[in-house]
């Protein structure tokens, strides 16, 4: 097992919860306050949901790995 | 001139974060099916050299009780080492076809979640970038018609 690809998944997540952030610091219109509550929260949760998902998959191809290993 | 654009710029910079984290996360899921594909074939090696040793095995302690039935009853002989070599064996196939049945169900449960993120990645993203867009382009049309009034 390498690199684990949703510490990488969350790091992108980071990064674009920081955009939003900035961009938040100029942009607070009515669509600014529609798109940060609507679609862009809801990517942004779905994203969530499956990098979690994706953590619980990969710690159980690790215990595979190990488990079986010799 | 730069704080009537900032709300522009910062609209700009969005939407290339929104660029920039659909292409590596459509990296991180390659990454995420690459290693469940590498696990299964690790498993499926694993197993497979273990049916064969198993196999084996059952010839060699079958050989072995043959020889132990012609053998003359004084000198006996000991199959105990083969049985205890397929039974060991026997046991680590099982386990891994354990943890192949396990891994198919989370894999089956997990297969869900990505096709929703990859949906979100090959549509939704690509929408919310083109509405920003369009809200970069109506505001530059709002500014143009303020700077020429």
């Amino acid at each position: 097992m390498t690199s684990r690809p949703e510490q990488d998944g969350d790091q992108q997540l980071r990064l674009l919860a920081d955009a939003w952030d900035a961009a938040g610091e100029h942009w607070r219109d009515g669509p600014a306050r529609q798109f940060g509550e609507g679609p862009l929260a809801s990517a942004l949760q779905d994203s969530r949901t499956y990098l979690e998902a994706l953590r619980k998959l990969m710690d159980l191809l690790e215990a595979a790995d190990r488990e079986t290993e010799g | 001139m730069t704080a009537v654009h900032a709300d522009i710029d910062a609209l700009r910079g969005l939407h290339d974060a929104l660029v920039r984290y659909r292409h590596a996360q459509r990296e991180v899921a390659a990454s995420a099916d690459g290693q469940l594909r590498a696990t299964r074939a690790a498993l499926e090696a694993k197993a497979s050299a273990l049916r064969v040793q198993v196999a084996l095995g059952q010839a060699e302690y079958a050989a072995c009780l043959d020889r132990a039935a012609q053998a003359d009853p004084d000198e006996p002989v000991d199959c105990s080492g083969y049985a205890r070599a397929v039974a060991t064996n026997g046991e680590r196939l099982e386990q891994i076809q354990r943890w192949q049945q396990r891994i198919e169900a989370e894999a089956a449960e997990f297969a869900g979640i990505a096709g929703r993120f990859g949906a979100l990645l090959a549509e939704d993203l690509p929408r919310l970038e083109d509405h920003l867009t369009a809200i970069i382009a109506s505001l530059e049309a709002a500014r143009r018609v303020q700077g020429a009034s």
